[in-house]
């Protein structure tokens, strides 16, 4: 083998790194989990709100929007899950059965092996999601549909205007799949990432599988509630009035630290209210979800360059 | 070829903090050694003698506190040092979702690898180490020596100019350390550097041309392995078909001469490796699922 310069960047080494993950959680029987939210979404078929009176009252959409409340939930819990457990696991195995070792005396730089993995996690999240959103498409198609062909007749029995008995029905319509619907999978699949970008930095300093869990989810947490304790600190009085400046500092910082994840959910709150979601907002989203991504992988570099095995 | 040691160690020193508090425990106190291209190398020491520490810091898995490692002419701490190393950890584990084959393939592709030239260095390093029939299988399923064989095979797919080989018969039956054993003077024979790790003296002994004896750190014998071994005072005779009068003829002779001693003597011995390895190791007809009879011919080849 000739001496060859090692670039300090490679993307073909990248995704060598990526498919072994792929394959590493493939063949750890991850996609088993997918069997349960099959059977969750179907079942979410047979369900109605407490509150909800049937077609009679003429608000099927109600329906609809906790089809895809249950299901988008869903999709966020396992997808979040996924990211945590799976990334969690990976680099401290890896190190404990001296694999990385191996790894690391071959001409891999560390940023490489650390930005594989992390893209090796998030295509399987995103086959996952893929998964999970072709069922929630077919299943809330199929309610749509039956609902639609029984609330027609219903609304011409009652006799509704055509005009309106349209303008209702399109109404209903846009409950169902829509492009909205996608908007809010792939805030979900953008929160995942970020998640598993966490767990990748803290698995670079942690000594356990379980301290790595346990801390993303923390993070997680706080990140959730985030903009809440802001909303209730400073943005309505609170303690805005006595902090002041260092109050703003400390909230900015702690924004950069730990990511608003209401931002992610907000997109798919919306999406549930068939509220329009236009493609600027999404950009946002994509281009916060990348900003977090890098500046945690540069981190995660920044500690795990200097680590020693 | 480079005009630099294939291994180079200057003024090697790590320390390790033991506790927040506690004092820094120095696991390697300047060591210093160097291994000319071709040469193989055996570093020797008891346990926590500082040997794993002073391989990991050559291959830049750790940082030294003070010291230079370098490998052709490259520091260590450079990724690009690892393009002509080819290195076996102590009890190797690899991903135990891979097959044999696919194990050998990620790592040759981490090599910059690729193609048919791939395909067949794959082939090629699964010959070498006896593990064709296992391509196809998983890795979890391996034994132990079977994952030192396919270790081996992951450290030499990119045919590095140097292997570090830490421990590389640790678990292995004396059938296969012995293979192992017969690849390192394949790879001596090839011009490969050979940097081992090992607490088998015997097995130093027998492939290495240089030795250094590492012990709390500290490297305190190093030099070539028969100017090392060698008792300068006494000579030793080994003589087929020996009469008793010439014995005792050769005897007298000692017994007339001024300050000559005879110290001992005997008949040779066979080792008890030489031993087992002739009645276990089966002929290559055997392998494929003959039943060969084993002959009282074959026991005593042993002694030929």
């Amino acid at each position: 083998m000739s001496a060859s310069k090692t670039s300090f960047i490679s993307p073909r080494r990248i995704i060598i790194i990526a498919q072994s993950t792929i394959t590493q959680l493939v063949r750890m029987k991850v996609f088993y989990f997918l069997l349960p939210v099959a059977a969750l979404f179907v079942a979410i078929q047979f369900f109605n709100p407490p509150w909800y009176d049937g077609p009679e009252a003429a608000q099927p959409e109600q329906e609809l929007q906790m089809h895809k409340n249950l299901c988008l939930g869903a999709m966020m819990l396992f997808g979040a899950l996924f990211a945590i457990v799976s990334t969690a696991l990976l680099i401290p195995r890896d190190i404990e059965d001296r694999t990385l070792y191996t790894i690391l005396c071959k001409p891999v730089p560390r940023l490489d092996y650390l930005i594989g993995k992390l893209l090796g996690v998030m295509a399987v999240i995103a086959i996952a999601m893929l998964a999970m959103d072709l069922l929630l498409i077919i299943t809330l198609k199929y309610r749509t549909d039956s609902l639609l062909a029984m609330l027609e007749p219903f609304l011409q029995q009652r006799e509704w205007p055509q005009e309106l008995i349209e303008k209702k029905l399109a109404e209903v319509a846009s409950h169902g799949p829509t492009i909205t619907l996608q908007y809010a999978v792939l805030a979900y699949f953008l929160k995942a990432s970020v998640v598993a970008a966490i767990a990748l930095l803290i698995s670079t300093f942690s000594t356990s599988t379980l301290f790595t869990i346990a801390s993303t989810t923390m993070v997680y947490i706080i990140g959730a509630a985030q903009s809440i304790a802001r909303e209730g600190l400073f943005d309505r009085g609170g303690l805005a009035e006595d902090s002041g400046a260092i109050g703003k500092v400390l909230a900015t910082i702690v924004s950069l630290i730990f990511p608003d994840f209401q931002l992610f959910d907000s997109i798919a709150e919306a999406a549930t209210r068939a509220a329009a979601v236009t493609s600027q907002d999404i950009l946002h989203l994509s281009g916060l979800s990348f900003f977090y991504l890098a500046i945690y992988v540069v981190l995660s570099w920044f500690i795990f360059s200097d680590k020693e095995f | 070829m480079s005009d630099h040691p294939a291994v180079e160690v200057r003024g090697l020193v790590k320390e390790f903090q033991t506790s927040f508090r506690g004092p820094k425990l120095r696991a390697v106190d300047h060591v210093s050694l160097s291994i000319e291209p071709g040469e193989v190398y055996g570093l020797i020491g008891p346990n926590g003698s500082g040997k794993s520490t002073t391989m990991k810091a050559l291959l830049g898995l750790v940082k030294p506190t003070s010291g230079r490692c370098a490998i052709f002419g490259k520091d260590s701490l450079k990724v690009d040092s690892r393009n002509d190393v080819g290195f076996l950890p102590e009890n190797p584990y690899f991903y135990k979702h891979l097959t044999g084959g696919e194990t050998i393939k990620f790592y040759g592709k981490l090599c910059g690898m690729r193609g048919s030239n791939l395909k067949g260095r794959v082939d090629e390093m699964l010959e070498l180490v006896g593990l064709e029939d296992a391509r196809n299988r998983r890795l979890g399923g391996y034994s132990k020596g079977m994952l030192q064989r396919i270790g081996l095979a992951q450290a030499l797919v990119q045919d590095p100019r140097l292997v570090v080989l830490d421990e590389p018969t640790a678990g292995v039956d004396p059938s296969g350390s012995r293979e192992i054993r017969d690849l390192i003077l394949t790879l001596k024979q090839r011009g490969t550097t050979v940097f081992l790790c090992s607490h088998l003296l015997e097995q130093v002994q027998e492939v290495c041309d240089k030795v250094g004896i590492i012990n709390h750190g500290k490297m305190v014998r190093e030099g070539r392995l028969d100017e090392l071994i060698s008792v300068q005072d006494r000579t030793e005779f080994v003589i087929e078909n020996a009469s008793p009068e010439l014995l005792d003829q050769i005897r007298n002779l000692v017994d007339v001469t001024h300050g000559v001693d005879l110290v001992s003597e005997g008949h040779p011995r066979t080792t008890l490796e030489s031993l087992f390895l002739q009645e276990t190791r089966e002929p290559p007809e055997n392998r494929s699922g003959q039943v060969i009879a084993k002959t009282k011919k074959r026991r005593k080849s042993i002694y030929k």
